[in-house]
């Protein structure tokens, strides 16, 4: 058997061979099933190129785009695409429509992945600008529909797309969760999980031997090109980033989807085949890697943490996730993809054909791609508001045998609307607020603990005031006992609290 | 098979629903409610077909109610679909699943019309008529 690294066959002696038209091309499932049958010995033997395909939910997407200039012309400040921001921190007519800037009208139903959609289908767009004026650009003001046509350029430039693999996620929250990662249902009710496993590009070549700088690429129907590593590229831990370009004008709508996931934001979903050249044994044997040979953690996105912080709940293979079902302990859990792994195979196809046709040509990378490198996280540097910081501690608290009469006493001449009710160690068992005594009054109820809420919503003192904000949001309450890991009461933070001694992050107490 | 049942004025008070459940066996899901003192209106699925099916509504009939079948569950854009998955394992009944060739796949006969599908798919492909 060949070494690892002994050329089998070079780029130029490919391209040669796939202009004779007799390039032996298969897809990274077809690649797969020929090693099954007959050993990585042959296939490396046979096999010039394995096509590759991803077809999946990526939002650092977008398009720059040169309008042409107006007569009067403008300096265009600010700018919308059918009502989505265009960022125009860039020359005159020049912008940069993101995928995940959305509709300041429609808002998480359209947005700029879904501009791009239309654009390449040929649609008319509504283009409005703003500007102050200047000598030069005296225009203040435009508002006019454009056509893809119009536009002198509209450059696909994809800052990270195509993970070389992704953590699934479930939820163990008793809530359901509307996430970048679709809809996770409660208690561990689903898991959703992205990326083409044995189909997806970084997969097939995870040494990045053939991927690098200038490889030509399969870019949402049209010819595109790797042009760096992608942002949070993190090779060293199996999750590789492509940073990608291509003209939009040579797109498909069919490979390029606006899409918006509920309650989260909208994005785009991009089709990406590579061909990976079976330059030597090493490349034949990860070209070859199957979806029980890929590794991911199921992660739990209850946790409000960043992503890597997020607790495991367990490891498994893109096998696993991909039959539907996954065992988490003792229960069967469904499991599906965000990512369509149909389109997937169809843009492998493609590429394969194209390839066999003789119009797709493969090129040596002119730089390889970073092979080491860690994704890291930010760090806050400046104190943070937390819960400690604007709780009320001189919590007024009642016992469960007081008196209905007493309760309302307290609640009105202390004027507030939460009392947390406590045992005699001072550990939270309930919660009263001023509502529940006028329901009291209301269903002529008698005792405390007929009224009071026992499963109490709370905070902890070292919480970020954000997420603790949000809590109460969900779960439409205007005020949270503070606790401590004894479960004792050693405050309260109320809404009231917030929109008083918080402004712009920061405490005006 | 999924069906709004509209209580009048004279029956709304009955228990009917609990009724038809006992007699048949079939657990019926109510979907939406909406019930005052005048008049009450349900959504309910009803996991039945055929003759099973036949009885039940008519038990409804016979007890005041008025019957208005649904056609359709839900619909799919197949052209607007792209197959990703993302309602497969939100959907509670497994109505939703993929076929062999990884394109997805509605039983109409399991479906609950919950609607979990709806907002879950990123392309706006299913509605509910």
């Amino acid at each position: 058997m060949p070494e690892n690294n002994e050329e089998l066959r070079s780029i130029e002696e490919i391209n040669e061979k796939i202009k004779r038209g007799d390039a032996v091309v298969l897809t990274a499932e077809e690649m797969i099933k020929l090693v099954e049958s007959s050993g990585i010995e042959v296939a490396a033997k046979e096999v010039d190129v394995v096509t590759t395909g991803t077809f999946g939910a990526m939002c650092s997407s977008g398009v720059f785009l040169n309008f042409g200039h107006s007569d009067p012309p403008i300096k265009m400040t600010r700018c919308w695409l059918n009502d989505v921001p265009v960022y125009k921190g860039l020359a005159a007519v020049d912008g940069y429509l993101g995928a995940s800037s959305m509709s300041e009208t429609r808002g998480f139903e359209y947005g700029g992945g879904h501009v791009i959609e239309d654009l390449i289908s040929g649609k008319e767009v509504v283009l409005r600008a703003e500007s102050y004026g200047t000598d030069c650009y005296p225009r203040r003001h435009i508002e006019t529909v454009i056509t893809l046509d119009d536009l002198n350029q509209a450059i696909l430039v994809n800052p990270r797309n195509c993970y070389q693999k992704y953590d699934a996620a479930t939820n163990s929250s008793d809530r359901i969760l509307y996430t970048y990662m679709g809809t996770l249902l409660p208690n561990y009710g689903n898991i959703t999980f992205s990326g083409a496993g044995q189909l997806n590009p970084l997969c097939k070549d995870p040494n990045y031997e053939t991927i690098g700088l200038g490889t030509r690429i399969f870019l949402g129907g049209g010819i595109g090109y790797v042009i760096g590593e992608g942002t949070q590229h993190n090779p060293s831990s199996g999750f590789g980033t492509l940073m990608v370009k291509g003209d939009l004008k040579q797109m498909n709508s069919r490979y390029l989807r606006g899409a918006s996931f509920y309650r989260y934001g909208t994005t785009l979903y991009v089709g990406i085949g590579i061909p990976i050249p079976i330059i030597n044994m090493r490349v034949a044997k990860t070209a070859a890697l199957k979806d029980e040979d890929i590794f991911v953690n199921i992660r739990d996105y209850a946790a409000p943490t960043r992503p890597d912080l997020r607790p495991v709940v367990k490891r498994v293979s893109y096998a696993e996730l991909r039959s539907g079902k996954v065992y988490l302990g003792e229960k069967e859990v469904p499991s599906s993809p965000l990512s369509s792994y149909k389109m997937a195979k169809e843009i492998a196809e493609t590429l394969k054909r194209w390839i066999l046709e003789g119009i797709f040509f493969l090129t040596k990378p002119i730089e390889p791609l970073p092979k080491v490198g860690v994704f890291k996280p930010l760090e806050v540097r400046r104190r943070e508001l937390k819960v400690g910081d604007i709780m009320s501690r001189n919590v007024v608290t009642a016992k469960l045998s007081d008196d209905l009469r007493d309760v309302a006493t307290k609640l009105v001449s202390k004027g507030i609307d939460h009392l947390p009710v406590v045992d005699d160690e001072g550990r939270l068992i309930g919660i009263v607020t001023s509502w529940d005594l006028a329901k009291a009054i209301a269903h002529d109820k008698k005792r405390l603990d007929e009224i009071m809420t026992r499963k109490v919503i709370t905070a902890f003192e070292n919480e970020s005031i954000d997420v603790v904000a949000r809590r109460m949001a969900q779960h439409n309450i205007s005020g949270v006992p503070v606790i401590d890991k004894l479960n004792r009461v050693i405050g309260i933070l109320t809404t009231d609290d917030i929109s008083r001694k918080v402004v712009g992050g920061r405490s005006i107490q | 098979m999924r069906v709004k049942l509209i209580y009048s004025h004279g029956v709304v008070e009955k228990p009917i629903l609990a009724s038809v459940v006992l007699k048949t066996g079939v657990p019926i899901n109510i979907l939406e409610a909406k019930v005052n003192a005048q008049k009450g209106e349900l959504i309910v699925s009803i996991p039945a077909s055929g003759d099973k099916l036949r009885e039940i509504l008519n038990l409804f009939r016979e007890a005041g109610v008025q019957v208005q079948e649904f056609a359709e569950t839900l619909r799919i854009d197949w052209e607007k679909c792209i197959s990703c998955g993302a309602c497969i394992s939100p959907c509670p009944t497994k109505a939703l699943r993929f076929r062999d060739d990884w394109t997805l796949e509605f039983e109409e006969e399991k479906c609950i019309a919950c609607k979990v599908c709806v907002t879950a798919c990123p392309v706006k492909a299913i509605t509910i008529p």
